[in-house]
């Protein structure tokens, strides 16, 4: 058998390497036009010269985020798929606990029409919930809320507890004081927040850190890992519950493909069995 | 470490009197100004600045894979995390982020998310946003039904999408917003959480307001829209091999690295 298999293992190869020609052949017959594959060349930290990014390592960047230039960010913060931090002509800072939602841009300038040019500071607990903000140049303080799209121009100062809009634009050296929302374009004075708001603000950002934790391991997965889960997922894929139930099979799910359960507050592992047929 | 150490004694302080460890933070003190409360970085020596592997597209969570149609083009730099499904002929075109890691995110028939949007769920507790979930009843899954096109930059987060309508672009549409069928939100609007927009009529604004109704005509050419991009889509399909050789690349660098194959 031994030899079987070899010759199996060897027949396998030639054909893997007559369809490597063919793939060769293909793009000689595609010409200039063929499709020609390289590596991701995307760096997710990437330093300018001398500047590179301080990331703790407590902190989830998704592979397709750029971090560049002079970033630090602190323990438990979160960069979200596709956002871009571009440190590169001043600093920026994240504090801890604090996250960036996907798509958000995150810019410093470097000189300003008004002159006076602050790096970007974003304090602890911060929910930039804007998938897309637009953060340049200005100051967010702890326990801020900056909603989806908005978008923060230089100088810009968002107090404490308080809440940009959804879509708003904040226009140059505003300061939006604490415990309010603002919101339109130009921005402006809406309504205050109920403490209520201001609770639900610091939960979010600590249902974020828990749900960082899950893409963070997902995404740092080897291949290898990953194709374990995949077969493990197929097999439990054409496992259905109602069935098992009404067999009274209880099949238990993997642990690899179980949640945390402190990401949905609401989740339960256990199934109740239902007794009406 | 190197740049630091190389910064602190650009600055003339005594490189022997600090240690190691403190140089980075003792840089970043003397460089920020005004002072501020210090922030404490500890980084992992092993995270990776680089992967080859790039960003999966498909990222599952737990149970949760998402589910792409097998004629529904999804560019390559598309994020879909958790509970995504993308049914047949749809698109989701390039940097989109879909993420279905708090709730379901279901993209119907025909349908298109375009450049750059983010679509999300929020996950359905009454201790959330206390405003909507009570008022307005609907799932906090995001539902776009068929033929609608979702235009760049939007940003979607539990919102329900009814069959045939057109999201302009740049627009944000916040939790437990509901776009009835036929209608057309302009570009750059913002629908505030819980808002209806209701049939065959033309909404846009931050917020949102009424400007007209559609004429009939309008109305018919919004799926011929989605029908549009769904043949443009077909191109962009066609252009990719259904497996990468990309790989041959990787092979031939950790040989030349001298690492196992």
């Amino acid at each position: 058998m031994g030899t079987l298999g070899r010759v199996i293992y060897t027949v396998g190869n030639w054909i893997r390497g007559s369809g490597q020609a063919l793939d060769r052949i293909g793009s000689l017959l595609q010409g200039s036009h063929r499709l020609e594959e390289h590596l991701s060349r995307h760096r997710t930290l990437m330093s300018v010269f001398d500047k590179s990014p301080l990331v703790d390592k407590d902190v989830f960047v998704a592979p397709s985020a750029s971090v560049i230039g002079d970033v630090q960010i602190g323990k438990g913060s979160s960069i979200w798929y596709g956002c871009v931090l571009r440190g590169d002509v001043n600093n920026i800072s994240v504090g801890s606990g604090t996250n960036i939602q996907d798509n958000s841009l995150v810019h410093v300038a470097k000189t300003n029409l008004a002159g006076k040019v602050l790096p970007t500071t974003i304090g602890d607990n911060v929910t930039v919930a804007g998938h897309s903000a637009v953060i340049h140049g200005c100051t967010v303080e702890d326990e801020a809320f900056v909603g989806m799209g908005a978008t923060l121009l230089d100088g810009a100062v968002v107090e404490k507890h308080a809440m940009v809009a959804a879509g708003s634009l904040v226009r140059e050296n505003t300061r939006i004081p604490s415990g309010e929302v603002w919101g339109g374009n130009p921005a402006k004075f809406m309504r205050k927040l109920t403490d209520e708001e201001i609770a639900y603000i610091s939960k979010s950002a600590e249902n974020y850190i828990n749900l960082a934790h899950i893409h963070a391991a997902e995404n740092s997965k080897s291949f290898e890992e990953i194709e374990v889960e995949r077969a493990l997922r197929k097999k439990y894929a054409r496992k259905d519950e109602d069935y098992d139930s009404m067999l009274g099979i209880v099949r238990e799910i993997p642990a690899e493909l179980i949640l945390p359960d402190n990401v949905l507050p609401e989740k339960t592992t256990t199934r109740v069995p239902t007794t009406h047929y | 470490m190197a740049t630091s150490i190389s910064r602190s004694s650009r600055r003339g302080v005594a490189s022997t009197l600090i240690r190691r460890c403190f140089a980075a933070e003792a840089a970043l003190a003397a460089r920020t100004e005004p002072p501020k409360p210090k922030l404490t970085v500890s980084p992992s020596p092993d995270r990776v600045k680089w992967d080859y592997r790039g960003q999966r597209q498909i990222i599952p969570l737990g149970q949760w894979l998402p589910k792409v149609a097998v004629d529904a083009y999804v560019a390559p730099n598309v994020v879909l995390a958790g509970q995504v499904t993308v049914w047949d002929g749809s698109s989701v075109w390039n940097g989109a982020v879909l993420r279905g890691d708090l709730n379901k995110i279901t993209l119907g028939f025909c349908s298109n998310v375009q450049e750059r949007c983010v679509v999300h769920a929020a996950w359905s507790s009454p201790t959330g946003l206390p405003f909507i979930f009570e008022f307005t009843g609907l799932p906090a899954e995001t539902l776009i039904d068929r033929y609608v096109t979702v235009g760049a930059y939007s940003l979607l987060r539990s919102c329900t999408i009814e069959p045939e309508c057109i999201i302009g672009q740049h627009s944000i549409l916040m939790e437990g917003s509901l776009v009835e069928t036929r209608s057309i939100l302009e570009a750059g609007s913002v629908v505030p959480p819980g808002r209806r927009i209701p049939s065959g009529e033309l909404w846009g604004g931050n917020p949102a307001r009424f400007i007209r109704t559609l004429t009939n005509e309008e109305t018919l050419e919004i799926p011929k829209l989605a029908v549009a991009i769904n043949h443009l889509s077909g191109d962009y399909f066609s252009e990719f091999l259904p497996y990468s050789t990309v790989y041959l690349e990787v092979e031939k660098f950790k040989k030349s690295l001298g690492i196992t194959v």
